[in-house]
């Protein structure tokens, strides 16, 4: 079998490469913490409404990050530079706070611990997604 | 979580994880070797996705049955995603036979090995 070459088969928009790990990866927080938000208000909002409510927030986050890689992908990299930080800034935020005030956190949110409940995912998937457009944006 | 051994839903579950890491692992070596996503790949994913696919009807079978899950609405979100998740993925790699489209393949067996442990922790 022929060594892979970027590109090889693909339209213009399609291209291979990692940006096609950070898509599934996106897609996938995308169902897991929208369907984790949607079960937990649908049948217990008033447990834990803050976690819950900050899950929902993070799989619209998500969905934007998702959006925000596709554009980058083919050249529009200005959506995915501030959504990826924002979405750092949420793991941070949420996590740091979930580990100083357990009492906001009867129940775990997907940022908690900083992700732990998806072993740590949610924090490398912004430094992941960082590092990706830098790669992006180096001329070649 | 409940003893895997214990019921057939259980086993059919345990081999679901087992062949669902290995397709991870073998996706993954495809993509570090650098190579051309091979069709057999392709193939030991669609074993996987009707592997799921009898594991869903016998899940849901088990609820008709009377059996119903502690968590309901959480293990039937796993039982959908259990079947979406490989055709998705399949789909957004079809015209693509790069060494990355493997490595998409990773991401979802690896979902569906977590989904799997999680639909058995649900019940």
């Amino acid at each position: 079998m022929a060594p892979d070459e970027a590109g090889a088969g693909a339209g213009p928009g399609r291209r291979s490469g990692a940006h096609q790990v950070l898509l599934a990866l996106y897609a996938l927080f995308v169902l897991a913490a929208g369907a984790r938000a949607a079960v937990q208000l649908a049948t217990d909002a008033g447990r834990a409404p803050v976690a819950y409510a900050l899950s929902a927030v993070a799989a619209v986050t998500y969905a934007a990050g998702w959006v925000a890689i596709r554009r980058a992908s083919v050249g529009r990299t200005g959506f995915a530079s501030v959504m990826l930080w924002v979405e750092l800034a949420g793991v941070v935020t949420v996590g740091t706070l979930s580990l100083l005030e357990r009492d906001w956190f009867p129940d775990a949110s997907v940022w908690s611990d900083y992700g732990v409940g998806y072993g740590f995912v949610p924090a490398v998937l912004p430094i992941a997604g960082l590092l990706w457009l830098r790669a992006q944006r180096r001329p070649s | 979580m409940h003893d895997l051994t214990h019921t057939a839903l259980g086993q059919l579950t345990l081999v679901a994880i087992g062949y669902a890491g290995l397709v991870a692992l073998a996706a993954l070596g495809v993509t570090i070797a650098r190579l051309e996503r091979p069709p057999l790949l392709d193939n030991a994913v669609w074993i996987l996705e009707l592997l799921m696919a009898v594991r869903v009807v016998a899940g849901i079978g088990t609820m008709l049955k009377g059996d119903r899950p502690d968590e309901l609405a959480a293990h039937v979100g796993y039982l959908v995603a259990s079947v979406c998740v490989l055709p998705i993925a399949m789909q957004s790699v079809a015209d693509d036979r790069g060494s990355w489209s493997s490595a998409v393949v990773a991401v979802a067996a690896l979902a569906v090995t977590v989904v799997a442990v999680r639909l058995q922790m649900t019940l």
